[in-house]
Order: structure tokens, then C-alpha cells, then sequence
């Protein structure tokens, strides 16, 4: 089934491969992000989670495999996709020059929304930016940025979120402020979530997925990885460091 | 269309917000300026913008890549292109919308020579038909160099090669029209002389408004946009 805005859509990867010249950054991955999930994409620096999600957003093509987000086929119908995606990149990336209402103003025409003024007060109401909202985004701290940011990838109301180290870079209380902003807008949206910070995924996420060199470890909720990994009573830091160790293991022994 | 426009009125803006506007619209009126005091507004001289319109082609060939080399550039260097490339805009939608951008600066930078055009009246009896046609000349050139300055932007990791590429590709043309007859003897101009648009542009600054010269600066315009439209698809399709 083929969803529109305001539904609740899945992520639905199958065989993802991305290769840069002879570098394999996604080999083989296939996952499927239940509608209304919170998923935590976990694994070490360059295991491949940006490049996995800049493809589930239509930035970058898969050299093979197929995405689909809410029943419609990036390839076929990347347009459709992309206005029920909501995506943050890595550290934000704005416009410093534009006022904050400009800004929005800007995406809400990229989207062609029919009614931008009151998807505006919405994401600014929804992401806390009142007070900033005619101040240039240059001037903002990076915890407002971070804001401006989630506020233009909700703007469109998309039923699916794609945040790519969301908290990353801001220092403990803006870590908290924009957690909370997270859970709030989870209760009606599928969240695909990358993040280093373990406690976010044990406090936000329902599931998890892991990678390791591009490729899939380990996928399912905590309790069920802790037992099959047999580690009950370990921390997710541990639970994380002996997949992953195991992982490479393995690769090493089969090459 | 409401992506492509949100794209160019986006960029117009940026465009003013930095010192760097100012700097091509204060060198271009400077410029402007002392070619119409040194060669235009002389006693007994007919009262004709010729010699301006024939310095301008030169400067914008400087000025124009200068005006677009942040435009594709600097939407990587911030990141914003990720977004873009993800928003339902498509790689033609944000290349005219850079372009018309672009084109909006050009006549704004344009428009304040009209005051030359008002001292000449003041002063003389000037011919506006060829004034007009001028200026269609300069919008036409001006937006070839748009249009190479865009694709060099495009291909291009930063801004200073891609203000390079741009002016070096005009420039070697230029070059070539010099050098070539001395090199391989005078017929093999002849042969690139078609695609000489300064040679063009001189029919524009004599009142002459020939349709193969506007079809040229169409077409070659085009062929840069449509090479900066096809780098970027090629970039989300690889």
C-alpha cells in the first residue's frame, strides 16, 4: 500500500549495496522499519550508517538493491518518497545568512506546501523556536540550530524521520532538550535514528539495528539481543563493543 | 515551477547579503563610469553607449562568474545540496532557479548604468534603438557567461576554480581569435568564427538586432544549463 503525508509509513531496504570506486561503504544491507518505530542505527565511524541513510532519503542511489519508504519505490517514484521523508544530516547544514522564518518560509516552498504559514507556526511551536524565530540562523547556538533543523525536516508534516546524529556536537543540557523534541515528535512519526550516544538509543529507540564495515550485525529490540548474545545483564557500551568485535571476527576468519 | 522560483528568489537574496554583491555592482559602475567620462561624454562626439557596451562585454566576462561561482559551490560546502537533493526539488528545478538568480543580479547590476543613458539625453540626441538593442546584447551575453559560470560551479569542488574555469574558457576564445590566424594562417578563424560570440555582440552594439546572433546566445546558453542539469542527475544516479 502506498502511503501519503500524515500516514504512518515504513522503511522497507532490500540488498543495499553503495560502492565509491572499489569501496564497498554498504554491502548487502536489507532492513525494514516497522510504521510508527523508533530505530537506532548504531555501528563505529564509516560502518556505513550515513551512506545507508542518505540513500533511504533519495540523496545518493544504491548501486544495488531497492528502498521503499511508505509502498512508494525510490527509484520509480523518488518525488512521492521525498515529501513523506523528513531528513537532518549530519551537523545540521543552514543557511547562516537567513533569518530562521526565511528559512522555513524557503522549505515550505521546496515542498510546495498549500498552507506554509501555519505548517511555519506549527514546527516552530513544535521545535521551541519562538523566541528565535526572526534572528539569523549564523547567530543561533548550535542547540538552536540543531532546532531550525528539526524544524524544517518536520515542516512537511512526513510521516517517516530520517536524523542523522542529531545530538552530535551539543553539550549536555541542548543533548537533553533536543532528545525530549525527539520523543515528542515519535509518538506519531517512524523514526530512523543514527547516533554514538548508547543512552539515546536505550532511552528512545524500540529497536536497533547495527552495523559493522557496511554490512548488518545485529537487528531487533535490546532484551532480545542482550539474550541472544547472551549477555542479559550487560550494558549496551558491552553489548555493542562484543558485537561488533565478534562481527570483525568473523570477517576475519571467512577472508 | 514553485521549487525553481523558490531556488532563484533564495539565491537572489543570498546574493545581496553579502559584501560580494556589492563589490560586482560598485566595480561595474566604476568601470562604466570612467570608459563614459574618458571615451562617451566628450564634446562633438556622437551620443552613442558603443564604447560602453564594448568594455562591458570584457568586464561582465569577469564580473559574471563571480556572480554565480557561489552558487553550486557553496550549497556542498554547507551541506544544503544534501537537502535539496532530498526535497522534491529535481536537479533541473534548482539549475534554472540558480540560473534565473543569477540573471535577476545581472540586471540589477545593469540597471544603474541607465543613468549614463540619462546624461546622454541631457546632453545629446541619442539613438535609443541601438541603446536597446545594446543592452539586449549585454542581457544575452551575460547570460552565456551565466550559464558557463553555473556548469563551472557545478563540476567544480570550489569557488576560486570555479570563477577560473569560467573566465579561462572565455579567455582562451578570446586568445585563440588573436592567435590562431598567426599560427595556422588566416583561414583558420574562418572556421571558429561562427561560434565567436564577441564578434556576435558586436552586431548588438551597432543597433543590429540579428535573430541568429539572439538564437546563438540562446542555444549556447541552453547547452551550459542543460550540462550543469545533466552533471547533477548523473551525480544522483551514480
Amino acid at each position: 500500500m502506498q502511503a501519503t503525508q500524515g500516514q504512518h509509513c515504513g522503511i522497507i531496504a532490500k540488498g543495499l549495496v553503495k560502492r565509491f570506486g572499489r569501496i564497498v561503504a554498504v554491502d548487502n544491507l536489507s532492513l525494514n522499519v516497522e510504521p510508527g518505530s523508533v530505530v537506532g542505527f548504531l555501528g563505529h565511524n564509516g560502518a556505513g550508517k550515513t551512506t545507508s541513510m542518505r540513500m533511504i532519503c533519495g540523496v545518493l542511489p544504491p548501486s544495488e538493491g531497492s528502498i521503499q519508504v511508505g509502498g512508494h519505490d525510490l527509484q520509480t517514484h523518488r518525488d512521492r518518497a521525498a515529501r513523506i521523508v523528513g531528513y537532518l544530516p549530519e551537523g545540521s547544514p543552514l543557511y547562516p545568512e537567513m533569518r530562521v522564518v526565511e528559512y522555513l518560509r524557503f522549505r515550505s516552498r521546496l515542498y510546495a506546501l498549500p498552507n506554509p504559514g501555519g505548517a511555519i507556526s506549527r514546527a516552530v511551536d513544535r521545535c521551541g523556536l519562538t523566541d528565535v524565530v526572526n534572528r539569523p540562523i549564523g547567530h543561533l547556538s548550535r542547540g538552536y540550530r540543531q532546532r531550525v533543523g528539526l524544524a524544517a525536516a518536520i515542516l512537511h508534516d512526513p510521516s517517516v524521520l530520517v536524523l542523522d546524529e542529531p545530538t552530535s556536537g551539543l553539550d549536555p543540557l541542548q543533548v537533553i532538550e533536543v532528545r525530549q523534541l525527539i520523543e515528542e515528535l515519535s509518538a506519531d512519526r517512524t523514526i530512523l535514528l543514527s547516533t554514538h550516544v548508547l543512552q539515546e538509543v536505550e532511552a528512545i529507540c524500540d529497536r536497533v539495528i547495527l552495523l559493522a564495515r557496511g554490512r548488518l550485525v545485529a537487528e531487533g529490540d535490546l532484551p532480545s539481543l542482550r539474550r541472544e548474545s547472551g549477555m542479559e545483564d550487560a550494558s549496551l557500551e558491552d553489548l555493542f563493543v562484543a558485537l561488533t568485535a565478534k562481527a570483525f571476527s568473523e570477517e576475519g576468519a571467512v577472508s | 515551477m514553485k521549487t525553481c522560483s523558490a531556488i532563484a528568489s533564495r539565491d537572489f537574496r543570498a546574493f545581496f547579503l553579502f559584501p560580494s554583491g556589492y563589490v560586482v555592482i560598485a566595480l561595474f559602475l566604476l568601470g562604466n563610469s570612467i570608459v563614459f567620462m574618458g571615451d562617451v561624454f566628450i564634446q562633438g562626439e556622437p551620443a552613442t553607449m558603443r564604447s560602453i557596451f564594448d568594455f562591458d562585454v570584457v568586464l561582465l566576462l569577469f564580473l559574471c562568474p563571480a556572480i554565480t561561482m557561489r552558487s553550486v559551490c557553496e550549497e556542498r560546502r554547507l551541506g544544503t545540496l544534501e537537502l535539496i537533493s532530498a526535497s522534491p526539488a529535481n536537479a533541473a528545478s534548482f539549475v534554472v532557479g540558480k540560473f534565473l538568480s543569477s540573471l535577476a543580479s545581472l540586471v540589477v547590476i545593469l540597471l544603474p548604468t541607465l543613468f549614463l543613458v540619462v546624461l546622454l539625453e541631457l546632453y545629446g540626441q541619442p539613438d535609443y534603438g541601438e541603446i536597446a538593442s545594446g543592452y539586449l546584447g549585454l542581457l544575452l551575453v551575460g547570460s552565456m557567461y551565466l550559464g558557463s559560470g553555473i556548469l563551472a560551479s557545478v563540476i567544480s569542488g570550489s569557488q576560486t576554480i570555479a570563477y577560473l574555469l569560467s573566465v579561462f574558457f572565455f579567455v582562451l576564445l578570446s586568445l585563440g581569435r588573436e592567435a590562431l590566424p598567426a599560427w595556422a594562417g588566416p583561414d583558420a578563424w574562418s572556421l571558429m568564427k561562427p561560434f565567436d560570440p564577441f564578434l556576435r555582440m558586436q552586431d548588438f552594439t551597432i543597433g543590429l538586432i540579428d535573430s541568429s546572433n539572439v538564437l546563438f546566445f540562446l542555444l549556447v546558453t541552453s547547452w551550459f544549463l542543460l550540462a550543469s542539469i545533466a552533471v547533477l542527475e548523473s551525480e544522483r544516479r551514480s
